[in-house]
């Protein structure tokens, strides 16, 4: 078989569609059976031009011109499918002429492929970002129910193991006469006043670095120093003592409702841990706690008491008074003097 | 406790885009559904199909039936249609080794959703 048989054979039986043009696209003077599969119109002596009247044949010849090949697409739709055929023109010489060769290729499966994948990832981005909406709202509820840094723990290990802290500021305060307010205001507007206030002890704490552990009915407890023991804890917690009790006295000289407070403090250690299994909730235990709360029993209205250990580390800080009652001076206790 | 959707029964996305690729061209070539495709765009008829089946399957996506229901609406489905786009996905899930009793459940999920799409 000669040279040239043997070449037409090899273009016949490739699976890309092959057209080949004289000159630089004047006459088309040979298709494969993939070629005239995709281009119908692809009948011997038609033009390149007449043949893709999109086409940008200025830009090919320019591109043949300078040695180089030129890619393009082609879009059509066949028996309602979108086809698609990459296409590339190169050159080449054959006897002493010169040839245009167009090479194509279907590409329409890869298109459809990368439409899904797109699809895919829209879905799975979506949902992602649902995934950590949801997250960060399970994240703040937690960091409601405990510190951070035992959140950390429980989410790295499950658990939080109960932890000792030698030295930190304990505050217990709690309000008078909140049975009988409790009673007298609508439930609704009950609730309303202790948000606020409770939502107000938390941002002044905050400034201080004091952390609220806990509120039990109208119980609140924060503590300085647990995660920074290098920090002057019983000034942090005394200085948030004395920003409560004018928050509440600046708020009642306006508010229906008059909220009057009583607070202990106490230096010393406690131990805080997760309790429950099912019901999660962040305790702390110890000296620290149970001075501070009977250091609050002995406490007047809008008065704070510092036990003797915190009163110790307070040699710098807050100005410290006798008690207002006969009691807690005997008991050892100072009264933070709000000046 | 949760249970395995089928869509993780079957190998997630890896395998099911198969079955999105298949069904997709079934439809197309089918000559009693297919012409409801003539003039609708490739990328949003795919985008279709791969939510289609992967929240059939329990996937990450989700049909509401109000936006099945607006969809189809001014296309004019028989129940004839609907049967065969039911017959080439049941046709398409068994070609790519989905077990019996799971193509029951999947078509029993489309043949509940008839009344959104059947005119």
């Amino acid at each position: 078989m000669a040279i040239e048989a043997i070449n037409e054979q090899l273009l016949r039986a490739v699976g890309v569609g092959v057209a080949l043009f004289d000159g630089e696209g004047q006459t088309l003077s040979f298709r494969n059976d993939v070629f005239e599969s995709w281009f119908e119109e692809a009948e011997p002596g038609i033009s390149l031009p007449a043949l893709f009247p999109t086409l940008d044949v200025e830009a090919v010849r320019a591109a043949l011109a300078e040695g180089r090949r030129y890619a393009t697409e082609t879009t059509f739709r066949k028996k309602r499918r979108t086809i698609v055929i990459a296409q590339t023109f190169s050159r080449a010489i054959i006897g002493d002429e010169p040839v245009l060769v167009l090479e194509c290729q279907n590409i329409s499966r890869i298109r459809e492929l990368e439409s899904m994948i797109e699809s895919y990832s829209n879905m799975v981005e979506r949902n992602t970002r649902e995934i950590q909406r949801e997250k960060e709202q399970v994240e703040k509820l937690l960091l409601n129910i405990m510190p951070r840094a035992a959140y950390e723990e429980y989410k790295s290990f499950g658990v939080v193991a109960p932890q000792k802290y030698e030295a930190v500021t304990v505050m217990v305060l709690d309000f008078i006469d909140f049975a009988a307010a409790s009673q007298r205001l609508a439930p609704a507007s009950f609730v309303g006043e202790l948000n606020e206030l409770y939502s107000a002890f938390d941002r002044i704490g905050e400034q201080f670095a004091c952390e609220r552990i806990k509120t039990t009915g109208d119980t609140y407890l924060c503590i300085a120093g647990m995660h920074d023991p290098g920090m002057d804890h019983a000034a942090a917690v005394a200085n948030a003592a004395i920003r409560f009790i004018r928050y509440l006295e600046r708020r009642n000289a306006n508010a229906e409702t008059a909220w009057r407070c009583r607070i202990g403090i106490a230096t010393g250690p406690v131990v805080g841990s997760v309790v429950g299994v099912q019901k999660y909730v962040y305790d702390v235990f110890g000296p620290a706690v149970n001075e501070a709360a009977a250091a609050r029993d002995r406490a007047a209205a809008m008065e704070a008491l510092v036990t003797g250990a915190a009163a110790a580390l307070l040699a710098e800080g807050p100005a410290l008074t006798a008690p207002s009652g006969a009691g807690a001076a005997a008991a050892g206790l100072r009264a933070l003097s709000a000046v | 406790m949760n249970q395995k959707t089928l869509y993780e029964k079957y190998g997630g996305f890896a395998q099911i885009n198969r079955i999105v690729m298949a069904f997709y061209d079934g439809l197309l070539d089918s000559d009693e559904v297919g012409p409801y495709f003539d003039d609708v765009d490739m990328k949003r008829l795919i985008d279709h199909q791969t939510k289609f089946v992967a929240a059939l399957m329990g996937g990450p996506a989700e049909f509401g039936d109000d936006h099945l229901r607006r969809a189809h609406a001014s296309l004019g489905i028989t129940d004839a249609h609907f049967d065969e786009m039911k017959a080439i996905l049941g046709g398409t899930l068994a070609d790519h080794g989905v077990a019996a009793e799971d193509v029951a459940t999947v078509l029993a999920a489309i043949e509940s959703r008839r009344g959104l799409v059947v005119a």
